[in-house]
């Protein structure tokens, strides 16, 4: 387990790994320790909690090193922000959570809808057609599709990010303005 | 720079940190002590709120003298970082204060 972590923190930039990250393996090493005394619920909690907490620091550091923190900031939800550590009486919920929610539930209530339509258009007296079972053989493809476009989302993202900083916005900032002339 | 109100963890930090410097590990177990069980810090998490307090100068890294080893760095508050958190105590007392006055009127 020890191992595996030292490979997530590959996923912060280098700066950061080379300052933070053998302090942050021994952390979690002795919280882990602590965890698995408690029980395997308690680990299994703890091992959720960390790749949680890895992943989305590890996101906000590399969109921040992409941009630069003055542009990181106003980008990120309050929770994500680096120059503040306010808490609003906004939403704290990271808004990107709440669109994919609703995509989600979107799709869920679509399908229902497309299942009652299939049910009512079969013959009911038929016995040939019978019950409608669930199709578990989608389930894994699904899976990987959706994985496979979640992953190029990301890959856009990147892109965008990467395409912004190679135009140098990150240095706008740090350019004299035109009344200090 | 407009720093107040502070998020929970980030006071709960801070708190853990103003009686004396300490190290990730302890801050974490502190934290979680604290506040009963409720916020229980990830390592990534208490590692980003360290990085981004230590770039406001609210705290100070060093090495702990008694292992000196690389990897076990402590961190202690600085006078920035105690004079933010003094406001925010401040500040919440005002509001416990009014707070208790307004369900007080409305109770009688």
């Amino acid at each position: 387990m020890r191992s595996l972590y030292r490979h997530l923190l590959y996923l912060y930039p280098a700066p950061y790994r080379s300052e933070y990250g053998e302090e942050m393996l021994i952390v979690f090493s002795e919280v882990r320790a602590d965890a698995a005394q408690r029980g395997q619920i308690a680990h299994s909690v703890f091992l959720v909690r960390e790749a949680r907490g890895l992943l989305l620091s590890a996101l906000r550091e590399r969109i921040r090193s992409v941009i630069g923190p003055q542009f990181a900031a106003p980008l990120l939800p309050p929770s994500f922000s680096s120059r503040r550590f306010a808490m609003t009486d906004s939403f704290r919920f990271p808004k990107a959570t709440a669109v994919l929610m609703a995509l989600i539930l979107g799709g869920v209530l679509l399908a229902i809808q497309k299942a009652e339509a299939i049910h009512a258009s079969l013959p009911q007296d038929d016995p040939t057609v019978g019950p409608i079972h669930p199709v578990h053989s989608i389930f894994v493809p699904g899976i990987m599709l959706l994985f496979l476009y979640f992953h190029a989302a990301g890959l856009i993202g990147w892109a965008v990010l990467f395409a912004l900083r190679r135009a140098g916005v990150h240095r706008l900032s740090q350019m004299p303005s035109t009344e200090s002339k | 720079m407009q720093t107040l109100p502070l998020t929970e963890p980030v006071l709960l930090i801070l708190l853990s940190l103003a009686e004396r410097p300490s190290h990730g590990y302890a801050i974490l177990k502190d934290v979680a002590e604290m506040s009963s069980g409720r916020v229980n810090l990830s390592t990534g998490t208490l590692y980003a709120a360290l990085r981004r307090m230590l770039e406001e100068g609210w705290i100070q890294r060093f090495e702990e003298e008694e292992t000196g080893s690389r990897g076990r760095q402590a961190y202690r508050l600085t006078p920035a970082g105690r004079r933010n958190l003094q406001l925010e105590v401040s500040r919440m007392k005002h509001l416990t204060h009014l707070a208790s006055l307004r369900v007080a009127r409305k109770e009688v």
